[in-house]
């Protein structure tokens, strides 16, 4: 007797959909699983066999195979447990074909015949074609996101073959609270005071996709600030929103409450981090790595400098393309990568360097710390701002800042400019629109002019810089012409915080 | 002034008559040295200089055991010493030490190769040493020059200070170079980067008086390495000397020794900026000891590259303003300050109302945008335009993301 179970796997960020054939014939007692399993989907056969046992269910005295289909595709992980499982009874006459028709099976099972979560149900679900998907109590909120199939739980194997069978009506669906991780309150802006500067670019970084770069001494508020920034970012909607659900969910990351990821995520990998746990893959599997878990939000890197250059240099090319291609021996696999970058450095490894001549550090250590800062990765910030520890009137009293809310609005509204440009934001603009979408005023043209010449911009640099204008602009309301002191401050926001070797 | 002038051939040591001249009109050492070996009747083939450049690059030694050596033996018979294992009298180990590497040396192959390298060797007891170096209680056992030893006659200040030191130091250290050269003092300094360089760079930039360098490296070993064309104009234009030996690298040691050497040929030390912790308090130490006039650049209390100097001067230390406090010091000048500045008229345009009030929120301290923000009660952007034209306009500069007023002149 055959079965036929529908279930899915994981690739990268991707459902696959996989079908798990059970054949049971007479024969000598074995089990053999065969369809390109890795390590922990070969275990499969011990947990099923105990889950079977400890429900009160037989295990077949028969030769069983099981097959999983398609035979090329890697099939990781033991969210085929359930499947497997499933099939087996089916095949053994033990559950009728017809009780399990259109019926899909995703979930680990441990040895007392519990069902368990597995990473990926967002994309496993999205990927099958079936009426109805079982999944553990602990994802169908995971599960529910998807919309399109009705998802049904149970706690275990047993209760849930006497669902199918129809002895037990289905357990409700737990509620929305149950495999949410606890929702935190995002950080206000109006927490930072003082810091004008700081705020000024962090607005811009996030009305325009500029990434940023923070230069200052330890306690200048580089962190707090940076932390601040997925809330000026518009919510996340339609399939950006799925998406990102998607990876967070093959990340095996909690789900907010809602199930549905709509804030930008914000990222923030140690300075430890690997290149393989930055870029993403793996040896079990190929897991997003961090700068696809920020896909549509932030990439914090804080201590930048600290960072091997080899990890840093690897961004570079997620960077201008919004997607990483991290290709093995066994599969290759695009991960989408878009976000913005934050970056978060002292001016020099004792962290006193403001003005020249502040700091402690040896002229040769300060420039080999200089020198894990790539030219072309610092080239890729579009704000480079230099911060100082504010002033304690500040820090005790003065006045709170600007909310998050009034900022975001503007933020809002300059993307809104943005995207009646064709872009999604003005990082995006090509080089060759500017001229149309970002003109300049006499006066702006006559400082850019006078920066070229003098050296200190560079071609690429104009027009980075103009870019920035044009979001400057935006955010200020100021129409369609870019004028001095948008350009102004677009040249102050790229400050050089990287120093070139001083001659004596 | 009334030696004759010498390319770099004055390490041999003149025969009694007719030397100067014959050693004028050598154009290098090698030449010098076989005029010299002629005029000695003795088969002297080699001069004391190159013995005395033998020893020195023995190793462990140090300049007292050197200067010691030398008092007691004339140079030959010191290396002949050495090289019987007798070299020191109280510690076996070191006279083994020297007799082993003697044996390697060959002395003559030694002095060619100064003479190709047009290096110069003033030793302890020879004719051309300088004499305020003889009277000194811990005199250099040699020197090792390039350039005119002659450059050391006449008024000498040392300017010194850190390597790391801020604009206003950089800018300080050469116009006080510029303007003591200019009035014919010699500047004496280190040639490191930094305050050192910058003062010769202004001592040279004046065209006056030959600048003085004394380095703790060999005097072929360049270093810092983007010193290298600073090294070639003041070995051009006046005088470098070493206390190490040929190809000696800058190992840290050599420096505080070097700086002891600086405060010896200087009459006044001037400190432009300095760390807490700097190298300068060794050249201040060393200059205390021998009774110089140590002055002091004030900076700003904020600056931690003034921290020293700002504490030399709560110690009672003369303040050097200016190239004229220095000038009085030495008695050269009994105007007040500011006299020796030449007054130029100001060519910049002046800055329009927005500018001028961010200039005054400037001041003449390194200040960020944010700052200068928070100071002006104006925006971001009014601030960057005013900074944008300050900026072209010559009226302050940037570095590093950090604004800084740009003096007159």
């Amino acid at each position: 007797m055959i079965a036929i179970i529908p279930s899915a796997t994981l690739l990268g960020v991707e459902g696959r959909p996989v079908a798990v054939e059970v054949h049971v014939s007479n024969g000598l007692p074995g089990f053999t699983l065969v369809g390109h399993p890795d390590p922990v989907c070969r275990e499969a056969r011990d947990r099923v066999r105990a889950a079977l046992l400890s429900s009160g269910l037989t295990w077949p005295m028969k030769r069983v195979t099981v097959n999983l289909a398609p035979g090329l595709l890697r099939k990781v992980g033991p969210g085929l447990d359930l499947a497997i499982a499933i099939g087996l009874l089916v095949a053994t006459e033990a559950l009728g074909p017809e009780v399990v028709a259109g019926c899909a099976f995703l979930g680990e099972l441990g040895l007392d015949g519990s069902l368990r979560r597995v990473p990926g149900i967002v994309p496993m679900v999205g990927a099958l074609d079936a009426r109805v998907v079982v999944v553990p109590v602990d994802c169908v909120a995971e599960a529910a996101v998807v919309g399109r199939l009705r998802v049904r739980t149970a706690t275990r194997l047993s209760e849930l073959v006497a669902c199918l069978r129809g002895l037990e009506p289905w357990p409700d669906p737990p509620g929305p609270t149950m495999a949410a991780g606890p929702a935190v309150p995002r950080p206000d802006l109006a927490d930072v005071r003082g810091q004008p500067v700081g705020r000024t670019a962090l607005e811009i970084s996030a009305a325009g996709g500029h990434h940023l770069l923070l230069s200052g001494p330890p306690g200048a508020g580089k962190t707090m600030l940076a932390r601040r920034l997925p809330g000026l970012l518009p919510p996340l909607e339609g399939d950006d929103a799925l998406v990102a659900t998607s990876i967070r969910s093959a990340a095996g990351e909690p789900l907010p409450p809602t199930g549905l990821v709509v804030e930008p995520p914000f990222r923030a990998p140690h300075h430890g981090a690997s290149a393989v746990a930055l870029i993403g893959g793996g040896t079990a599997w190929m897991r997003p790595g961090e700068i696809s878990q920020a896909h549509l939000g932030v990439l914090f890197l804080d201590e930048m400098a600290e960072f091997p250059r080899t990890v840093l240099d690897a961004l570079r090319q997620p960077l201008e393309e919004g997607v990483v291609r991290v290709s093995r021996a066994r599969a290759s696999v695009a991960f989408p990568a878009r976000f913005l970058l934050v970056g978060a450095t002292n001016p020099c490894p004792c962290g006193e360097a403001g003005p020249e001549g502040a700091c402690r550090c040896p002229e040769a250590v300060r420039q080999r710390y200089n020198r894990r800062l790539s030219g072309p990765l610092l080239d890729r910030f579009d704000l480079r701002v230099v911060m100082s520890r504010p002033a304690v009137a500040d820090l005790l009293g003065g006045p709170p800042g600007e909310s998050t809310g009034v900022v975001a609005a503007r933020v809002a509204a300059a993307r809104e400019r943005a995207r009646s440009r064709g872009v999604g934001c003005n990082a995006e603009l090509p080089a060759s629109v500017l001229d149309e979408v970002a003109p300049l005023t006499r006066a702006a043209t006559a400082i850019l002019e006078h920066r070229l010449r003098v050296g200190a911009l560079s071609g690429r640099g104009l027009h980075r810089i103009r870019r920035v204008a044009r979001t400057i602009a935006d955010l200020a309301g100021a129409g369609d012409i870019v004028d001095e002191d948008h350009i102004c401050l677009a040249l102050g926001l790229r400050a050089d915080v990287i120093a070139p070797e001083v001659a004596a | 002034m009334t030696r004759p002038s010498l390319s770099s051939g004055s390490g041999v040591a003149p025969a009694p008559a007719a030397a100067p001249a014959t050693a004028a009109a050598g154009a290098d050492g090698t030449a010098a040295a076989a005029a010299a070996a002629e005029s000695h009747s003795v088969p002297a083939a080699i001069p004391a200089e190159a013995f005395v450049a033998a020893l020195a690059g023995l190793p462990a030694m140090g300049h007292r055991r050197l200067v010691a050596l030398l008092r007691r033996w004339s140079p030959e018979e010191a290396w002949r010493r050495v090289g019987d294992g007798r070299g020191h009298d109280d510690d076996s180990d070191v006279a083994g030490l020297w007799c082993r590497a003697a044996a390697t040396v060959d002395v003559d192959d030694l002095w060619l190769r100064h003479g190709r390298a047009g290096v110069g060797v003033l030793r302890f007891g020879g004719p051309w040493y300088p004499a305020v170096l003889t009277d000194d209680h811990e005199p250099p056992g040699v020197l090792f020059h390039r350039g005119d030893p002659a450059a050391l006659d006449g008024r000498r200040v040392g300017i010194i200070g850190t390597r790391r030191c801020s604009r206003y130091g950089r800018e300080m250290a050469h116009e006080l170079g510029r303007d003591l050269a200019a009035s014919g003092v010699r500047v004496v300094s280190g040639l490191a980067a930094g305050v050192d360089g910058a003062a010769h760079a202004g001592a040279l930039a004046a065209g006056g008086a030959p600048p003085i360098a004394v380095v703790g490296s060999g005097v072929d070993v360049v270093y810092p390495r983007r010193n290298a064309q600073l090294w070639a104009d003041v070995a051009a234009a006046g005088l470098l000397v070493s206390e190490a030996p040929l190809g000696a690298a800058p190992e840290p040691w050599r420096f505080p020794v070097r700086n002891r050497v600086i405060a010896a040929l200087s009459e006044v030390v001037v400190v432009v900026e300095s760390h807490a912790r700097g190298g300068s308090r060794y050249t201040v130490d060393a200059a205390a000891e021998r009774g110089r006039t140590v002055m002091s650049v004030p900076g700003s209390v904020r600056n931690p590259a003034s921290a020293y100097t700002n504490a030399l001067l709560a110690d009672g230390c003369p303040p050097a303003r200016d190239a004229t406090d220095v000038l009085v010091a030495l008695g050269l000048s009994t105007a007040g300050p500011g006299a020796s500045a030449t007054v130029t008229p100001d060519v910049r345009p002046a800055p329009d109302p927005l500018a001028t009030v961010v200039l005054d929120t400037l001041g003449w301290e390194p200040a960020s945008l944010e700052g200068l923000v928070l100071r002006s009660g104006l925006s971001p952007g009014q601030v960057m335009v005013a900074l944008a034209h300050l900026e072209r306009d010559g009226w302050a500069t940037s570095r590093q993301g950090w604004w800084e007023r740009v003096a007159h002149g």
